[in-house]
């Protein structure tokens, strides 16, 4: 265990006359220069873990540990944790330089390696020749940079980002992930960011821990959270997909109400039911060997490709097809899908 | 060439109809405020009452009175000492409440702010022989001490600067509260925790995050208290019991017992010109602060 660099166990969040934990029995653990991304819908506490994590609130219950040593017991201002926030919350009377030194001047480092320290800060994150301004005379995008700076130029234990990317319009979005993920990779520092933005998560992380009302549901690789996803809220909240819900019939087959039987890999006993996904690229138009036949209910041409739904059977099956085809299916065509069985998601053993 | 006329003449009309809306406003202005100004400082060059009212020959005499007369010099000193101080103190007592006020999340915060600024409720004449009971030679105070056997004599509160700096003090305070809540705009608890997040204690949270940024709303309560406190007239008299020589009073005596209209006039001018030489250095800092 001690290679983790943070551990998280059991962590409980009540807030004061609420009636059920924000933040339930959430445990989880970090290597070194691991950039985790936490992702859920609004409300399911992401934000309250961050805040517990940088001191901002107590715990109500469980365990922090960094390096193996309790945490929860130390004041904010003696953490030593950076924390960006959504909204940057710049010093706006302050200059950028003084805001970037801020952290430096508080821990009592001179004037002459602050300044030094400010200005490698400054080129870190790109905004060299930018240290006199006002916080006011900067954009969004170089505010954000400002915000990282002064996080950084502490060299906290962690870098924690709360929703970093909402404010920013969806060029600079692009841009600042790669640039964020650029400055940790050469910065090394193990960093949790939060977001409800699935795109953002799965680019910029090395592993998602997808949370669902307090709870976490899930945490592993993007491409774990993406194909093997363990439970229908991480399978939908995760991209979308075509749910199937059969019985087990034969090793590998499953038999469908309403739809047939399904192949699929994987270990379920037969005559248990499970729990199928689909994701709609995994679909290909015309034969093969699980094939399905139905009636284009809906189409929309997306540029790259077209998703279309299909009514087969009682189901609704969606799929998105690339639009370099000769002809693409229309509204009220007749078409088959089929799917290769490995890439039939088995999200679990349904009840 | 046809869309830009049309755009432009929408735009004069649209500055007409402006300029109908604010109309009222500006007359009403001009009747009750700018109309009388001009009659004043007019009044505050004649050579008598009389002359005020009719008009008739310019004379400099009532300003040589007050810039010659070493009493009017007096009064100017007063005026300023009496409203620095209960701006000062004012300030500093409205401060953390106002801070409380700004920062609470508690859901009375409504009510407690309702609370603080209820004194306006009622007027400064009752609040004032509020104080003069209160501090009055047989007031509750010198009773109390004088029963505690901590004083033989009569320890004077009222009649003097010491009663007139109290009782504007506590009469000014809501304004004060009223004028910091507004002022405190770029007061936010997440530079705070920014700051903490940055190694700051709860003491240089409060030097180098709040303290700075809610400098501009202790400014501006300053100013308005302190212009309120030197153009006040009831307080300063009252209290002072005709003891207390500030602008406000003398005005009204000159206007009223000495019916001295021309230098009543040139001694509201003065005053006058010391609000406009106040809101200049309010100007100047507030610009300091905000860039
Ligand atoms: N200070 C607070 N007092 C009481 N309840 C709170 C407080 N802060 C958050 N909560 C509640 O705790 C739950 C989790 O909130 P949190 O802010 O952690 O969500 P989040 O996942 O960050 O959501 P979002 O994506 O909208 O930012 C919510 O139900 C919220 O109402
Ligand atoms: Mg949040």
């Amino acid at each position: 265990m001690a290679d983790h660099h943070l551990e998280i166990d059991n962590l409980v969040k009540t807030y004061p006359g609420a009636l059920k934990p924000s933040v339930d029995r959430v445990s989880l653990s970090l290597p070194r220069g691991e950039m985790l991304a936490l992702l859920g819908p609004s409300g399911c506490g992401k934000t309250t873990i961050l805040r517990m994590i940088a001191g901002l609130i107590p715990v109500t219950a469980g365990e922090i540990r960094l390096d193996g040593r309790g945490i929860s017991a130390i004041p904010v201002h003696k953490r030593n944790m950076g924390m960006v926030f959504q909204a940057y919350a710049l010093f706006p009377h302050m200059t950028v330089a003084e805001n970037i030194g801020f952290g430096l001047e508080m821990r009592g480092v001179g004037k002459a390696e602050r300044t030094e320290r400010v200005l490698k800060a400054l080129d870190l994150v790109k905004l060299s020749g930018y240290g006199e301004r006002r916080v006011s005379q900067l954009s969004g995008g170089q505010q954000q940079r400002a915000a990282i700076a002064r996080s950084l130029v502490i060299e906290p234990a962690l870098l924690l980002f709360d929703e970093p990317l909402s404010n920013l319009d969806a060029k600079l979005r692009d841009e600042m992930r790669d640039e964020i993920r650029d400055i940790q990779n050469r910065t090394g520092v193990t960093s949790i960011f939060v977001t409800h933005d699935q795109d953002e998560a799965l680019s910029m992380a090395d592993r998602l821990a997808v949370m669902s009302e307090g709870r976490l549901e899930q945490i592993g690789t993007p491409r774990q959270i993406f194909d093997r996803p363990r439970t229908d809220f991480v399978a939908s909240f995760i991209g979308a997909g075509s749910f199937l819900t059969g019985t087990v019939v034969a090793p590998g087959r499953a038999d469908v109400p309403g739809l047939g039987i399904l192949h699929f890999t994987g270990d379920v006993p037969a005559g248990g039911k499970a729990r199928f996904l689909v994701r709609p690229h995994r679909f290909v138009l015309g034969e093969g060997v699980n094939a399905f036949s139905g009636v284009v209910e809906h189409v929309v041409y997306r540029g790259q490709i077209l998703t279309i739904a299909v009514r087969a059977g009682d189901h609704r099956l969606q799929a998105d097809l690339p639009t370099h085809a000769a002809t693409l299916p229309a509204k009220g065509d007749r078409v088959t899908l089929s799917v290769a069985p490995d890439d039939v998601t088995l999200v679990g053993e349904a009840a | 060439m046809a869309a830009v006329r049309h755009s432009s003449s929408d735009g004069s009309s649209h500055r007409g109809m402006l300029l109908l809306l604010l109309l009222p406003g500006l007359l009403a202005l001009l009747t009750t405020f700018l109309l009388p100004l001009i009659w004043l400082v007019r009044a505050s060059f004649a050579s008598s009452a009389v002359a005020a009212l009719k008009g008739g020959d310019w004379t400099l005499e009532s300003y040589r009175t007050v810039l010659y007369d070493p009493f009017y010099w007096k009064v100017a000193w007063n005026t300023l000492y009496l409203g620095v101080n209960v701006a000062i103190f004012a300030v500093a007592l409205s401060y953390p409440i106002a801070l409380f006020l700004a920062r609470t999340k508690s859901r009375w915060r409504g009510v407690l702010t309702a609370l603080a600024v209820a004194p306006l409720l009622t007027s400064s004449v009752v609040r004032t022989y509020g104080w003069m009971v209160i501090l009055g030679d047989r007031g509750v105070i010198n009773a109390a001490l004088q029963s505690s056997g901590l004083t033989d004599g009569v320890i004077r509160l009222t009649n003097n600067y010491f009663g007139a700096t109290v009782a504007l003090v506590e009469i000014l305070m809501p304004y004060a509260i009223l004028a910091m809540l507004s002022g405190f705009g770029r007061l936010n608890t997440q530079f705070e925790e920014a700051a903490a997040l940055l190694g700051a204690n709860r003491f240089r949270v409060f030097t180098r995050i709040i303290l700075p940024l809610s400098l501009p709303g202790v400014l501006t309560a300053a100013l308005l208290v302190f212009v309120l406190a030197i153009s006040s007239f009831v307080t300063p008299r009252l209290m002072g019991g005709g003891r207390v020589f500030v602008i406000g009073t003398e005005v009204y005596n000159e206007a009223t017992v000495t019916l001295n209209w021309p230098l009543a006039a040139a001694l509201s001018v003065l005053l006058l010109v010391l609000f406009g030489s106040v809101i200049l250095i309010y100007q100047r800092a507030m610009r300091a602060l905000e860039t």
